[in-house]
């Protein structure tokens, strides 16, 4: 299993992250969408305990009257911190959509509703000044289990290095409501869908299997002789090789010296080039101001499909 | 003495605005009679510079951002981080602590160990130190480290061998490891190492690492410094920005190697002749 993590000490980096990067970038504002699961649950007590419950703005967007649980949860959940929010049906845009296109997967339908969402986020950080805090685990993110251009896209994700079962141990620390830690974990793309199903393996024996890999970096027969299933380890192998291309920029096709992706290397929270020593606070207050009332920084969007 | 541990977080690729920090900070120290402050690594530039390390790059002794740090150590003395390029050198890039005492540069030390492996990519944008010596200060024999250089004990060594009183390693290490006490699990790493080196070179041992988030990495604070005998003096906060100031007797070091005579014993003519044999195999 992943190793227990210390969640107090967790919590304090996980605060200051949000706070330094948010803060660095001169914002002051975090907004997220709030599912009424387990994982933008946590994010949202961070993000309140980061920046004050004023300062952080939940996004319920419920695809008509499904899922009304979750919808509950997730506006209690906003109550009792205190924090801003706002219930946006999304039924009308989709369903738009889908009346010009029609299709019969659930998965196409699920993966539209998510980048529907990810619109709405990113107009609102634009009205708002805001970060996009990204509610993706490491599980998640390892096995490609997001929508790619939807619930994946963020600014900031303070989460992804902590797999699902530490999320859990995270969440009981930070005294998330019970009604939200007990409940199965599903991406709601359809009724009656759970993540655990879908993925075909258990949270706590995909973590096992996914610690032994990337962790351990054990090889496949070491976890198979570990007592796991040829079958589970080989489901996830696939998956986390399949899926490389949502945790990576595109591959920019490389024709000059000095390309974007290859050799054009400058920190997210750094600046770019031109910044002399002695100039660079300049540069900086007029980047940080075009950066408060215009578009956040907005993490590497790749082309590609589906959940999972 | 009085030693100041800075333990700072630097704004990533804004010199000037670091520089101010730096004369902040010597000036608190100075409030609390300080007699040498020591910042972290690469502290007047951040650490994750990538390409905008020749953007940052410096001589410490024409720069006039850098003399302005240099003309505020009258009677102390500070080290400080920051890259350094040469008029004599240019073009190369390195990742270099300075030694200034009452407004004069005593030494340079470039960074030898250039981590360049899984999230680190030192080597990328940095030239290798190559050079290890001890200098004289107000304080005795020094030597200074940068980071990585102190987890490879053979640099602590040359230092030891080298009649340091002193060994100052200042650093920019990124905390991981979340499974342990209040403190990333590689503190431990750090604090065993400074433990060890001051115990058995019965030198003191300086550490002054940063704090601040750069792109996800958390520096992990920490610093601390040790005694000869690896008597903890003192230890900052995790994760947050402090000034550790601790009284330290010079007198330890000689107290230490009257009861513990590893440096009398020392043979470093044994170990240069084993090593050389060892550096001519390893080539071969």
């Amino acid at each position: 299993m992943p190793p227990k993590i210390n969640a107090p000490f967790v919590e304090k980096v996980l605060v200051r992250f949000i706070r330094e990067e948010l803060g660095k970038c001169g914002c002051k504002k975090g907004i997220l969408g709030l599912s009424g699961g387990l994982d933008s649950a946590v994010c949202t007590v961070l993000a309140t305990r980061a920046l004050g419950p004023r300062n952080v703005l939940g996004l319920i967007m419920p695809y008509g009257k499904a899922f009304p649980e979750d919808v509950r949860d997730a506006e209690n959940l906003a109550r009792r911190l205190g924090i801003r929010h706002e219930t946006i049906d999304i039924a009308p845009q989709v369903d738009a959509y889908f009346t010009a296109h029609p299709t019969g997967s659930r998965v196409q339908r699920g993966n539209k509703m998510a980048r529907e969402r990810m619109s709405i986020l990113y107009d609102f950080s634009a009205r708002e000044g805001g970060f996009i805090l990204g509610t993706s685990n490491k599980t998640e993110l390892l096995i490609g289990y997001g929508t790619i251009h939807g619930d994946m896209a963020c600014a900031i994700n303070p989460m992804g290095d902590l797999y699902k079962t530490q999320v859990r141990e995270l969440a009981a620390h930070l005294r998330v409501p019970a009604a939200i830690r007990r409940k199965s974990p599903t991406a709601g793309l359809w009724p009656g869908q759970t993540d655990e199903a879908e993925i075909g393996l258990a949270y706590e024996e995909l973590d096992d299997i996914l610690c032994g890999l990337v962790e351990e970096r054990k090889r496949r027969k070491e976890i198979i002789e570990a007592g796991h299933r040829p079958a589970a380890v080989d489901r996830v192998v696939r998956m986390i090789r399949n899926s490389e291309f949502k945790r990576k920029l595109p591959p920019i096709a490389k024709l000059s010296l000095r390309s974007v992706g290859h050799d054009f290397l400058y920190p997210y929270s750094g600046r770019g080039p031109g910044v002399t020593p002695g100039s660079a606070s300049a540069v900086l207050v007029r980047k940080h101001k075009t950066r408060a009332s215009g578009e956040p920084k907005a993490r590497p969007l790749t082309t590609g499909e589906n959940k999972p | 003495m009085k030693v100041a541990l800075a333990q700072v977080s630097p704004r990533l690729g804004d010199v000037k605005a670091n520089v101010e920090l730096h004369l902040d900070v010597l000036e608190k120290a100075r409030r609390t009679k300080a007699d040498l402050v020591v910042f972290p690594e690469l502290g007047l530039t951040g650490y994750t510079l990538k390409d905008l390390v020749e953007e940052v790059a410096l001589d410490p002794h024409s720069d006039p951002l850098f003399r302005k740090i240099t003309a505020r150590t009258r009677g102390l003395a500070a080290v400080v981080g920051f890259v350094e390029e040469r008029p004599s050198e240019k073009g190369l890039f390195y990742n270099s602590a300075a030694f200034i005492a009452d407004r004069r540069l005593l030494h340079v030390h470039r960074k030898i160990y250039l981590p360049t492996n899984g999230m680190f990519e030192e080597a990328k944008f940095f030239a290798p130190g190559r050079d290890l010596r001890t200098f004289e200060t107000p304080f005795g024999r020094v030597g200074l480290l940068i980071c990585r250089d102190f987890l490879h004990y053979g640099a602590s060594y040359v230092l030891y061998s080298s009649g340091a009183d002193m060994i100052i390693c200042i650093s920019a290490a990124p905390g991981r490891g979340v499974g342990g006490g209040d403190a990333f699990e590689t503190s431990r790493m750090w604090e065993l190492m400074g433990e060890t080196m001051s115990y058995f070179s019965t030198a003191f041992v300086l550490y002054a690492n940063r704090v601040g988030i750069e792109d996800g990495v958390t520096f992990a604070g920490g610093s601390f410094i040790f005694a000869p005998g690896g008597r903890l003096v003192g230890r900052a906060a995790y994760l947050d920005p402090e000034l550790l100031v601790r009284r330290i007797d010079l007198a330890a070091v000689r107290e230490a190697r009257k009861k513990w005579l590893f440096k009398r014993d020392e043979k470093p003519e044994v170990i240069l002749r084993s090593l050389e044999r060892a550096a001519r195999a390893a080539e071969d």
